[in-house]
């Protein structure tokens, strides 16, 4: 019994697994349900493209970096699903058994999918109100970590905290819950152009609106209220402050550092309203690309509120237990008169102490506010602030930061008392000679490094909307509101500010250089000039200064071990690798498909499978399956799957010419069979080829690639800009898939070839060859034994049907390839490009 | 405009119907559509959108899942209901495979993502509109299946 007439027996063993064949029904019935499969099958390409580019773009985010928001991963992973489940559908409709297998493992991966991005926390249980003395870090998930380490602090004897109490996460929690919040935000964060600042804004503005909107629940208000009638009771100021208490805020590195809001100088009428704004300030535009950023989930980062007394502040300030840019036994002290905001905000000019960490905490550098008339700060009180933050260091194990106040009658009040941010170390070296004269010197390291970039000058929001990537970012104050800009700058320049300032802080997280009290900045550099900001030496220079070691700090990955990396490789591993070697898998079987890639590679095959059966059966007697003529010895049939022949042509034929195909993917494909190299007239080009091959083709004894009815038989499917080609040439069994769209967008080529079970040594460097062939014009290539997929994505015009001849002259000639790696002269990938290029020139 | 866009539109006389409360896109969508020749309803919400149904054929419905009065599911299994040769586009700006496998079980021709591009969205807009003329070929060489225009309103 021949090949072919064995195939309607395999076909129907692998479509209909220990089942009877169904009778065929009636020509002009089996005609319709042709094109009706046929379309099915256009439906299930489309489908497959559709799932193939959402986990594409899901594996570019993984692969480069990107941090990609969680709405682009729900977004991705509901396509693929969504057209997974389509693929299923079509496929039922294409093939004659239907196959409950693969839908069983569809409904358990999706599952499983659901289960990951649902990222399902329980809510915050417990209290809804808590008394600042009676909270410690083991409470710090209902109060927040900045609460909790500031009642910490309080407990501990000698250090003041001002009286408060806090509305914990499980309280906020409710207030998001009963207004729907999360869905409503889900819902805007999915539509927001993250790299389009302006839309950024909008749309940040949007969500805080809905948030400051929205009711607080009745019994919530009650509670806050009473608290804060009892708190002014107790001699409390009749003003408070109400802060932000992140659950996730310091925690490890990851810091929010003041990016969500505090309302200072609060009465009794707005307290609801300000918690609301402190709400609400998770969603600021800044607060939104921090956590981008960060990998982190919105959902998850919950927040309590800290309700605490107004101090009527002398001297405010902050602490830094271990000296920013100091020596090691060194710690800093900013300060300015009034409250803290100015200095943490950095649009304060502040003075600066720099004490031994150990007592009796002696100054070893000074540095005034230029404006101010007298010391705002004693050095009794610094070495008493000293000594506190040193105090608080032991305690929490950890350097700190500590933001403190000073009231007229001396009273020293700590406010905030968070791990500090640590920097990249980075060793500047002494600017090189070539360097020059800087165009700016002076001011303080923020973080160290070198970046050099365009000047780009950033005075109001409007302006910041327009920063463009790799610029030097150059501001008057450095305010969070510039903390969305960070990732896109290369170093920052800030007229005033500390190395306590928060945008420091968050500059350091991103390791991005800055300087900062740089006086007239934004006057002395011009917009669009290219220079070298080298933070550590404490110089802006002009043009780039090659000599210095740019980019060598190292700049932390913020989204190591991220909720949001997490979530990522896990629904990746359930989607599946986007160039699985499928054609030499043993594993394509309905119950060992383990991911949605899996589950698309068999009902793609099946539905092949199910189209070539069916194409048997349509017409009147005549196979839609038609044979290529002029093809001797091998085999070629064609399929029409629509729009594939020229206008006219006959269809009661049996057999047809190359000339009756109008499909330009199969001529493209064709001409690349048919090449012949100028050098090798004698063993090359198809005829010559398939004359080779005639006596391997039909070789008993020749393992199979894998359990599939295409190894019988050579076939194309086509459509107007579809083919699906399916060649066993001897051992090598390859298959092409091309889809065009004319805008290139959806276009793509698939390659995969696979040689039968290894006979001989030459195999490897064979495919080796192929593969650098196949990259030198453009494919992505990847290797699993001897088996080789190669994929090439949204290109369009002369280029794809170019690469279409590229691998229709391979096909042909990797057979060749044997013969001549056993010869004398060893073919190497040079001689294949070569003979290639003079194709394409050619043609 | 396409070729393949005038001889579909010229074909079918496609006949649209927008299920969405956002104005910015509706302004688009008629905008891009206008131009194309294909005509297009609108309705605010779920209800409306029936009681449009109920008075006027269509081919394909576009549905925003998130509308007021009634859950897009919902109104997408009323619609295939009442009038299963229509072919319905369900388009949201909160994806969730949750809410997506129960639209497309549902009936739903294609799930698609806010935002779009609209040149896709054409795109299977044409795709779901041949869908509704092979719906219509096919009731008709069964006399027993439905068809989609005009239909009865059902008896109260």
């Amino acid at each position: 019994m021949s090949l072919s007439d064995r195939i309607p027996t395999l076909l129907r063993r692998l479509l209909r697994p220990g089942t009877a064949a169904p009778q065929p029904p009636p020509p002009d019935q089996a005609t319709r349900q042709f094109t009706a499969r046929a379309r099915s099958f256009r439906d299930l390409r489309a489908a497959r493209a559709g799932a193939l580019k959402a986990m594409a773009e899901l594996e570019t985010a993984r692969r480069d970096g990107r941090p990609p928001s969680m709405s682009f991963i729900r977004a991705r992973c509901t396509l693929a699903t969504v057209n997974v489940f389509k693929i299923i559908r079509h496929c039922n409709q294409i093939v004659d058994a239907h196959n409950d297998e693969p839908e069983r493992t569809f409904s358990r991966l999706r599952q499983r999918i659901e289960t990951i991005l649902e990222a399902r926390r329980e809510p915050v249980a417990g209290k809804k109100l808590l008394d600042l003395v009676r909270i410690d870090r083991t409470l710090a998930n209902l109060s927040g970590e900045k609460m909790a380490h500031l009642a910490e602090a309080g407990a501990i004897g000698g250090i003041r905290i001002p009286p408060g109490f806090v509305l914990s996460a499980a309280a906020t929690g409710l207030f998001f819950q009963r207004n729907q919040l999360y869905h409503q935000i889900n819902h805007i964060l999915q539509q927001i152009e993250i790299a389009d600042l302006e839309d950024l804004y909008r749309k940040s503005a949007a969500i805080q609106e809905l948030i400051r909107n929205a009711p607080m629940p009745p019994k919530l208000e009650t509670l806050l209220l009473d608290r804060f009638d009892r708190l002014i009771d107790a001699g409390a100021a009749c003003r408070v402050a109400v802060r932000s208490s992140a659950i996730a805020e310091g925690i490890g590195p990851t810091a929010f550092a003041e990016l969500y809001r505090t309302e200072l100088d609060v009465g009794r009428d707005s307290l609801i309203d300000a918690c609301k704004t402190v709400l609400a300030s998770k969603y600021t535009p800044q607060a939104i690309s921090h956590r981008l950023a960060k990998g982190l989930l919105h959902e998850q980062c919950e927040m309590a509120i800290g309700v605490l007394a107004m101090v009527e502040a002398r001297v405010s300030g902050v602490c830094h237990t271990r000296s920013i840019g100091g020596p090691n036994d060194t710690l800093d002290l900013f300060y300015a008169p009034g409250v803290a905001k100015g200095i943490v905000d950095g649009t304060r000019s502040t003075g600066h102490l720099r004490l031994e960490r150990q007592p009796p905490h002696r100054i070893v550098e000074r540095q005034e506010a230029g404006d101010a008339i007298e010391p705002w700060l004693a050095d009794t009180e610094a070495a008493v602030l000293a000594e506190i933050g040193m105090r608080l260091e032991r305690h929490f194990g950890a350097p700190r930061e500590i933001e403190w106040s000073i009231d007229p009658a001396g009273a020293l009040f700590v406010l905030q008392s968070r791990p500090a941010a640590t920097a990249p170390t980075f060793a500047g070296p002494t600017p090189p000679p070539e360097a020059g004269r800087p165009l700016l010197h002076g001011g303080v390291t923020g973080c160290d490094g070198v970046g050099c970039g365009e000047v780009f000058v950033v005075r109001t929001v409007q302006e910041a909307l327009r920063c463009p990537r790799r610029a030097v970012l150059v501001v008057r104050h450095p305010l969070p509101e510039w903390a969305p800009l960070l990732h896109r700058a290369v170093a920052l320049v800030a007229e005033t500010g500390s190395e306590a300032c928060h945008l420091a802080i968050l500059a350091r997280e991103f390791g991005l250089p800055t300087l900062l009290s740089m006086n007239r900045a934004t006057e002395l550099l011009a917009n669009g000039a290219l220079v070298t900001v080298d933070a550590s030496a404490r110089a802006v220079y002009q043009g780039r200064i090659d000599s210095l070691p740019s980019q060598t700090v190292d700049r932390p990955d913020p989204l190591e071990s991220s909720p949001i990396r997490r979530i990522l490789a896990e629904v990746l591993d359930l989607l599946g690798p986007l160039m699985p070697l499928a054609s030499s898998s043993p594993g394509l079987r309905a119950d060992r498909c383990q991911t949605l890639h899996d589950i698309m590679q068999l009902c793609h095959e099946q539905a092949m499978a199910g189209i070539f059966e069916c194409s048997r059966r349509a017409g009147s007697g005549q196979e839609a399956a038609k044979r290529l003529h002029d093809t001797l010895p091998i085999r070629w049939w064609v399929v029409d799957l629509g729009g594939a022949m020229i206008p006219g042509y006959d269809r009661s034929r049996s057999d047809i010419e190359i000339t009756d195909i109008a499909s330009p993917l199969l001529h493209a494909f064709w001409t690349g069979m048919q090449h012949v190299p100028r050098q090798k007239p004698a063993a090359s080009g198809l005829r010559a080829a398939a004359a080779a091959l005639f006596r391997t083709a039909r070789r008993d004894g020749l393992a199979p690639i894998r359990a599939s009815f295409f190894r019988q038989k050579n076939y194309f499917l086509l459509s107007q800009k579809y083919c699906n080609l399916s060649m066993y040439f001897g051992r090598l069994f390859a298959t092409v898939e091309a889809m065009l769209d004319d805008r290139g967008r959806d276009s793509s080529i698939a390659f995969r070839c696979a040689y039968g079970p290894a006979d001989d040594s030459r195999q490897s460097r064979r495919i080796e060859i192929l593969a650098e062939v196949l990259e030198h014009f453009g494919f992505r290539t990847a290797r699993a034994g001897e088996a080789l997929t190669a994929r090439m994505d949204q290109e369009s015009g002369p280029v794809f049907f170019d690469r279409l001849k590229v691998l229709g002259y391979l096909v042909v000639h990797a057979r060749q390839l044997d013969a001549e790696l056993a010869g004398p002269i060893r073919p190497d990938r040079d001689t294949c490009i070569q003979a290639i290029e003079e194709m394409l020139h050619h043609e | 405009m396409s070729e393949q866009t005038v001889q579909l539109e010229a074909a079918l006389k496609i006949h649209l119907l927008l299920v969405d409360d956002d104005l910015e896109f509706k302004e688009i969508m008629q905008r891009h559509l206008g131009r194309i020749g294909i005509h297009l309803s609108v309705s605010a919400c779920c209800l409306d959108a029936l009681d449009l149904l109920e008075a006027q054929s269509a081919d394909v419905v576009i549905m925003d899942m998130n509308m007021p009065g009634m859950d897009g599911i919902q109104c997408l299994r009323k619609v295939k209901e009442r009038w299963p040769l229509v072919e319905v586009i369900i388009l949201t700006g909160h994806a969730s495979v949750k809410s997506g496998i129960e639209g497309m079980e549902s009936g739903a021709f294609d799930y698609c993502l806010k935002p779009i591009d609209v040149r896709e969205l054409i795109e299977k807009i044409e795709l779901a509109a041949q869908k509704a003329l092979i719906n219509r070929e096919d009731a008709l060489l069964v006399p027993a299946a439905p068809s989609v225009a005009p239909q009865p309103k059902p008896t109260p």
